[in-house]
């Protein structure tokens, strides 16, 4: 524990920590743009200089290792001139054109400059000007104004795991360049646009929408994935502009996937701001009363038992509770948040929630992954894993259809029945887990939602027993979850009750005539041609698969316009907040209900979302703890039965359109074109290398 | 004495016809009123008058949709949306300026990296209706077509000074 | 048939038409006072005045008239409606029906009565009875507050005008006015009672609430006064009322005391004139000393202008009440 006296302030870091860190450990701000605590160490921009007691020149603060008995100043005349000297040579090249740049406002050089900045230049040479770069549907460049600091190479070749972005020549004629003029094929890629300091690689969606001062700021979480993302939500006016990382740890660290971020342009288009009834087979548009009325007329008409109802995979947990506080006053017992059909049930928490918790993948030594691919699944979740193994400690397996996950993983196969090898003994693998201190295993959807889902989560269970998966203070099982309402749902009890017809049960209980009113709550991810025979009540935000079925349409709110608790697949309980207003006649979802439980004579007793969540939590004790994933008792889930040989399929064909957000987004349509759609040798193909 | 001075002063009320004095010459002073429409004073080359957004020389137009003066306006007077245009460059789609709003201070063009949003010297844009001083970007450039020469000449002026 | 004719239908038309022979001037000078006005003070303040309507300006009154006759005639709704729509017309039938005895030429008036004087104070009081009742009926602070101080500020004045008025009629010896012309033939009583000419007209400026007394209308203070609430022909009448009662007492000031419709001097060329042109001519040097007044002093502040009526003008008056009955009765002077 070296110590370190900056500026007079003493200060005890970490072995191995560097100055710059022990600088920031005494309070002091060091100006630095290559430097960043989430990638390795650069040492290129030369701005953190510090002056350091018997050094002859000025250190660099950010690559010189703190050692014992350190003098460092920061605030010296010479501190001062260097920065001041880096300054102007790395203002000499960058143009200055901070008007049109979309930076402004935000930009790491910008603001660096008010206080090292000449205010005039000495430079009368021509300036440099770079070829600008093409780097996919996300990410817009204009090189001439990198500063070389190469963040951006290793986010990509570090966090991102893909070696696409590099730097060829040298001195002041170096390039970032994707070499080959590809697309940087990252779920991850548009982060490298936060961690550019200047204007370089800008966001090409958000081009020239707005500047950073004239948005609102919102703190919210993320509900592309499961994994339930620290997000600002930037909104201007009624439109939400932009989705940016927030600082969590032990959720996303700083990243965001590239669909959190850019699904955002789909809350514009294809929105339900207007409730709807079906007249003579057409949807005309009518007034809340009337479509209220609508509904409770025939809820009340239908008998409860030839009622369903599907909760859809971004809806918050209030909504959940109301329409189940409903629905159950009625005496329905079909409800479902399983769209996908998985075969979690609502029994002990452990058995359906990531226990681990993303951040306990940094201490797993081993992880085997069940038909899951969580680069799809999961990009944020990944990119821990790489981080885990990039530290070389960690040993990844995977059962299930190869794919790249940015790490060596030994593929044992794509057969379930691999996994009662495994219990069985015959696989040596178990051997491996069980020796390993603190082994991991990660159970995906694509093992989940097949039939035998419950005879798989079964085997999943006896081999976390039989590998003793669960020890003191670690619980290895994880169930990785693709949906953000979930582990809300499984929490809830948003399942069927006794005698109730799950989601499979339910679509073909409306093929049958069994199922006469579908309640679908946001619910798009089902066939919902098996619908047709029933009257369909969509109350949802988006006019996707659902609504177009739907005989009643209840416009609802999306993630970013009302307050809302969902839980991640940790079962870790956030908060999303409002941004936005809902556009148009959209309501906030549990206020749709509660007018509904009105109109039916069973008003549910709350008035506002805080007595609602009073009600919720007295409840449900759970939903209480905000920010904090509890973890479960280990308990009996999972159903004993044959497991099918057929090979795992992973849940997400095409990771930019999951939700109604995603695919009524213009970008994810890009993105899907460039990355899902087109192999890798149309791209270079289209890029104009090739003549 | 004093008192007899000034009480033959209230009593013979000097003060108040020495002020009718005064205001009896300056009855038969020469007028200084302008007959406005067909006479105007001088103004300052610095004169903020009504805006006008200019173009250069080859007709491109100036602004680039930086937002400076959005942000600076005291009176929110100015609201401005952007996109790339077909060519890439950052231009504005729209570019209203609230003239009931704008209380002239000429921070906007003060603010204008580009010298494409000034103040005129034109003070003469009176209308009618309220809605014919929201001003859009066709407006403005049409404002600065007209009074290209004059704002030109202005800012020539001004500029040893800037 | 004969009868009716001479005994009544003759007499009423010459009544009428003596009436149209006033009045119709009369309206025409109160329009052109207000145009003269803004060019007296514009002069003073070296500005033109109104000079797009018509040469000069001289069709801005018309034009002002015609913007009034315009506008919408609005009853608050929390007014009295019928006193709030018979205080404009009493103030200006007020202001007409006091010229029925004032004398422009010898012999020139509608009625000869042996009270004239009398008559006119009597009208001229009644005055903020108009004021009065559009302060309480428009039902609105400031007219409130204006009329308060408009009811004050007359009353007080008009007690150091009575007293003025006596040491005139000491002089004269009677209550017609044409006789009180009559007895300035040799000397006007201005010269002789000059401080009672002086206090006449400032308690004049005060009486009509003319600037530096225009509290009750005080702009800056009660918006407008009395008449805030009035738009319209209404405010119309209000305004004519007032500026016709400014020319009303400028007619007292000359028949008081510049002698009325007498030449300065009975000499040719100056007696050629006729009376009631050099009337006017007289009215008109008393209104240009009222606007002339107006763009020289500030506005009084309430205390001063109580002050100078109770504290000042009346104990000056009273005094020469006593001083000039005095000199009469010592010199034997008194009138027959």
């Amino acid at each position: 524990m070296p110590k370190v006296t900056v500026d007079g302030i003493e200060v005890e870091v970490p072995a191995g920590a560097t100055v710059l860190q022990a600088c920031e450990e005494a309070g002091k701000e060091i100006p630095r743009f290559c430097y960043h605590e989430r990638l390795s160490i650069a040492g290129n921009c030369r701005m953190c200089l510090v002056e350091m007691e018997k050094a002859p020149k000025p250190i660099a603060s950010c690559a010189f290792p703190a050692a014992d008995g350190m003098v460092i100043k920061t605030d010296t005349p010479l501190v001062k001139k260097a920065r001041n000297g880096v300054m102007e040579f790395l203002l000499a090249n960058h143009p200055l054109d901070c008007p049109i740049c979309d930076q402004g406002g935000e930009c790491d050089l910008q603001d660096q400059a008010m206080a090292y900045g000449a205010g005039s230049s000495r430079f009368l040479e021509n300036k440099r000007a770079v070829e600008d770069k093409h780097m996919g549907p996300l990410i817009k460049t204009i090189m001439t104004r990198c500063i070389h600091c190469t963040r951006c190479i290793r986010f990509a070749s570090e966090v991102a795991g893909v070696d696409d972005l590099g730097a060829v020549y040298r001195g002041e004629n170096m390039q970032i360049t994707t070499y080959l003029e590809k697309a940087l094929a990252s779920e991850l890629s548009a982060n490298v646009i936060d961690l550019c300091p200047v204007g370089a690689l800008t966001s090409k969606p958000y081009a020239f929408e707005a500047r950073p001062w004239e948005l609102k700021k919102t703190p919210s979480v993320d509900v592309m994935d499961a994994v339930g993302s620290a997000i600002r939500v930037d909104s201007r006016g009624s439109e939400v502009l932009r989705v940016l990382p927030r600082v969590n740890e032990a959720v996303n660290e700083e990243w965001i996937s590239d669909k959190t971020r850019y699904a955002c342009d789909g809350l514009l288009r294809q929105r339900l701001d207007t409730p709807y009834v079906r007249k003579n087979g057409k949807l005309m548009p009518v007034e809340w009363p009337e479509a209220l009325q609508t509904v409770a007329d025939r809820l009340r008409r239908t008998p409860a038992e030839k009622i369903g109802a599907i909760a859809g995979d971004t809806v918050d947990v209030e909504a959940m509770y109301a329409l189940k506080s409903l629905l159950e006053g009625l005496g329905v017992a079909s409800l479902d948040c399983r769209q996908d059909g998985t075969k979690l049930t609502a029994g002990p928490r452990a058995g359906y929630i990531f226990n681990s918790a993303i951040a306990g993948i940094e201490e797993a030594d081993f992880i085997l992954l069940v038909g899951s691919n969580p680069r799809v699944e999961a990009p944020i979740v990944n990119a821990r894993i790489r981080k885990r193994w990039l530290t070389g400690k960690l040993k990844v397996a995977s059962i299930g259809a190869p794919a790249d996950l940015t790490y060596d993983a030994e593929n044992l196969g794509d057969s379930p029945t691999l996994l009662g090898d495994l219990v069985s003994g015959k696989h040596d693998l178990a051997e491996a887990l069980s020796k390993a201190e603190r082994p991991m295993v990660i159970v995906g959807q694509g093992a989940l939602t097949r039939a035998d889902g419950a005879a798989i989560l079964a085997q999943a269970r006896a081999l976390a027993e039989k590998v003793s998966l669960v020890r003191d203070g670690w619980n290895g099982f994880n169930v990785l979850h693709t949906a953000a309402s979930r582990v809300g749902g499984l929490d809830l009890g948003f399942v069927p009750g006794a005698g109730g017809k799950d989601v499979a049960g339910i679509l073909a209980g409306a093929e049958a005539g069994e199922i006469e009113t579908v309640y679908l709550l946001a619910a798009d991810e089902i066939d919902t041609d098996r619908l047709k025979n029933a009257f369909v009540i969509y109350q949802g935000h988006h006019g996707d698969r659902g609504a177009h079925v739907a005989d009643v349409i209840l416009p609802g709110a999306a993630y970013t316009e009302k307050d809302g608790i969902y839980v991640n697949t940790e079962g870790r309980v956030q908060l999303g907040r409002m941004a936005v207003f809902p556009p148009g006649d959209a309501r906030e979802d549990w206020k749709i209900l509660r007018a509904l439980s009105e109109g039916l004579g069973r008003t549910l007793p709350y008035d506002s979302l805080a007595q609602l969540r009073q009600k919720l939590v007295a409840d449900y004790p759970i939903f209480a703890q905000v920010d904090h994933a509890e973890g479960g008792e280990w308990g009996s889930f999972g159903t004993e039965g044959t497991v099918d040989a057929a090979a795992f399929a992973y849940p997400i064909q095409n990771f930019y359109m999951t939700d109604p957000i995603s695919r009524a987004s213009v970008t994810m349509a890009k993105c899907t074109e460039a990355f899902v759609l087109t192999s890798a040798a149309d791209q270079q193909e289209k890029t104009g290398t090739h003549g | 004495m004093a008192f007899v001075d000034r009480s033959a002063r209230a009593f013979l009320l000097t003060e108040l016809v020495s002020g009718m004095a005064l205001t009896l010459k300056y009855f038969f002073r020469p007028k200084v009123t302008l007959n406005y429409p067909y006479e105007k004073g001088p103004i300052s080359a610095r004169f903020r008058g009504e805006h006008a957004l200019r173009r250069y020389p080859n007709g491109e137009e100036r602004c680039i949709a930086c937002k400076l003066c959005e942000a600076v306006c005291p009176a929110l007077a100015i609201t401005i949306e952007a996109e790339p245009r077909a060519d890439g460059s950052r231009r504005t789609t729209r570019y209203d300026i609230d003239m009931t709003k704008c209380i002239y201070c000429g921070f906007c063009q003060e603010a204008c990296p580009v010298d494409a949003i000034v103040e005129g010297p034109n003070f003469e844009f009176a209308t009618e209706t309220r809605e014919e001083l929201f001003y859009n970007k066709d407006k403005l450039l049409a404002n600065g077509d007209r009074w290209e020469a004059e704002i030109a000449a202005n800012l020539r002026i001004d500029a040893p000074y800037r | 048939m004969a009868d009716f004719w001479d005994g009544y239908a003759l007499p009423t038309i010459i009544i009428l038409a003596q009436i149209l022979a006033i009045m119709v001037p009369l309206l025409v000078a109160v329009a052109y006072l207000t145009l003269a006005e803004r060019k007296v003070i514009a002069g003073m303040q070296m500005r033109t005045g109104p000079a797009k309507v018509g040469p000069f300006g001289l069709l801005q009154p018309l034009a002002d008239g015609l913007k009034l006759f315009g506008k919408e005639t609005i009853l608050p709704a929390g007014a009295n409606r019928l006193v709030f729509i018979m205080a404009p017309m009493l103030t200006f039938v007020l202001a007409m029906v006091a010229w029925a005895v004032i004398p422009v030429g010898d012999g020139m008036v509608i009625a000869d009565i042996n009270v004239g004087i009398l008559y006119l104070f009597a009208i001229s009081s009644l005055g903020v009875y108009g004021i009065i009742m559009a302060g309480w009926a428009s039902n609105s602070k400031y007219p409130f507050l204006g009329a308060l101080r408009s009811a004050a500020q007359m009353v007080s004045y008009e007690v150091s005008i009575g007293f003025v008025i006596i040491t005139v009629l000491l002089c004269v010896g009677s209550l017609n006015l044409s006789d009180i012309v009559n007895a300035q033939k040799t000397v006007w009583f201005a010269i002789p009672l000059l401080p009672m000419f002086v206090v006449f007209f400032i308690s004049a400026l005060a009486e009509t609430n003319r600037a530096p007394f225009d509290l009750p209308e005080g702009e800056s203070e009660l918006v407008a006064g009395y008449f805030v609430e009035y738009s319209s022909m209404s405010f119309a009448l209000f305004f004519l009322g007032e500026y016709a009662n400014m020319i009303l007492m400028s007619a007292m000031t000359t028949i008081l005391f510049l002698g009325g419709w007498l030449p300065p001097f009975d000499i040719a060329p100056l007696n050629w004139i006729p009376g009631p042109i050099w009337f006017a001519l007289k009215i008109a040097l008393v209104l240009f000393l009222f606007l002339w007044v107006r763009a020289t002093f500030p506005r009084y502040r309430y205390d001063q202008l109580m002050r100078l009526g109770w504290k000042v003008f009346l104990p000056l008056s009273l005094v020469w009440v006593i001083l000039t009955a005095g000199v009469l009765v010592a010199f034997d002077w008194l009138p027959a």
